[in-house]
């Protein structure tokens, strides 16, 4: 049988066991590496240096994750708050780099022209409404989980949610099956 | 084409175009920048307390020629009268069972939060 994260996290708690926070790392570590991928406008290096600083630093807080919430989505505001650190000490985002972008998308499940304008049109939203776009629609996050990753009323997540999908949806018109 | 389904086509594009990105060795070098785990932080201090412990035994006895104060202060003890060995072995057990019920204290404290 399959452990459930509170399972691993109990083991780690009580017995400070790696292996079983390295199985958390497994299984997490692709939706937070992709999310930290998309906040930092495909700058690999820079996602997964932020991706490892967010799971060491789930590790040496992980007597604070009290199980009120999904262990995922506290380690999306972890990886989150790293993010911004981050970006408030470089000041500035680097640009989109579309060859990474192209490289690391699998061009078998969708159409790599609508891929392109996905992301090119993510790309062009504000951070608040790309950030909660990804968390609500790509990562299945509630509006409720997001507000707690985002620290940000609910009502805000909402109005951003809305705002990001419509401007998609603009974006991408000629794409959508009639 | 509806609301709903419009909605549903635009999460489906965003969560398609987020692959599974494979480990490719990032859960180990994770592994790698984690703090070294307690039981053997605690192990290590076990080694390191029972060494210096050690050695300040030895340096006592050295020191002491041969551990004769302990022979000296028994005799002193010895000579007491009994109302003042009792009263110095109530006061001590008090002690000890004062600093127990504190180090207990903090533990269910520590574990608690």
């Amino acid at each position: 049988m399959e452990l459930t994260d509170a399972d691993l996290v109990t083991r780690v708690l009580v017995d400070d066991d790696q292996h079983a926070f390295g199985e958390l790392v497994r299984r997490h570590q692709s939706s937070v590496r992709g999310l930290l991928r998309q906040l930092t406008r495909a700058d690999l290096a820079l996602a997964d240096d932020l991706a490892q600083e967010a799971f060491v630093r789930a590790y040496k807080n992980i007597r604070s994750f009290r199980g009120e919430a999904r262990f995922s989505t506290w380690l999306y505001r972890i990886a989150y708050n790293c993010f911004r650190e981050d970006a408030r000490r470089r000041k500035e985002l680097v640009g989109i780099d579309e060859a990474q972008l192209e490289a690391q998308q699998d061009p078998q499940t969708v159409d790599p022209g609508l891929r392109h304008d996905l992301m090119h049109a993510l790309s062009l939203l504000p951070l608040h409404e790309k950030t909660a776009v990804l968390l609500c629609c790509q990562n299945g996050l509630s509006h409720d989980e997001a507000a707690r990753v985002l620290d940000i009323p609910l009502g805000t997540v909402k109005t951003n949610v809305l705002r990001g999908r419509e401007k998609l949806k603009r974006a991408l018109a000629a794409w959508r099956p009639n | 084409m509806d609301k709903n389904s419009q909605e549903d086509w635009l999460d489906r594009q965003l969560r398609d175009a987020a692959p599974y990105i494979d480990d490719g060795g990032f859960t180990a070098r994770v592994l790698q920048r984690l703090p070294r785990p307690r039981r053997q932080r605690e192990s290590l201090r076990a080694v390191i307390l029972l060494g210096i412990t050690l050695f300040a035994s030895a340096l006592a006895y050295v020191l002491s020629d041969g551990g004769r104060f302990i022979s000296v202060n028994v005799e002193r003890l010895a000579t007491l009268p009994m109302l003042w060995l009792f009263t110095l072995a109530l006061g001590s057990g008090i002690l000890v069972t004062v600093a127990g019920l504190f180090a207990a204290i903090s533990k269910s404290r520590e574990l608690q939060s």
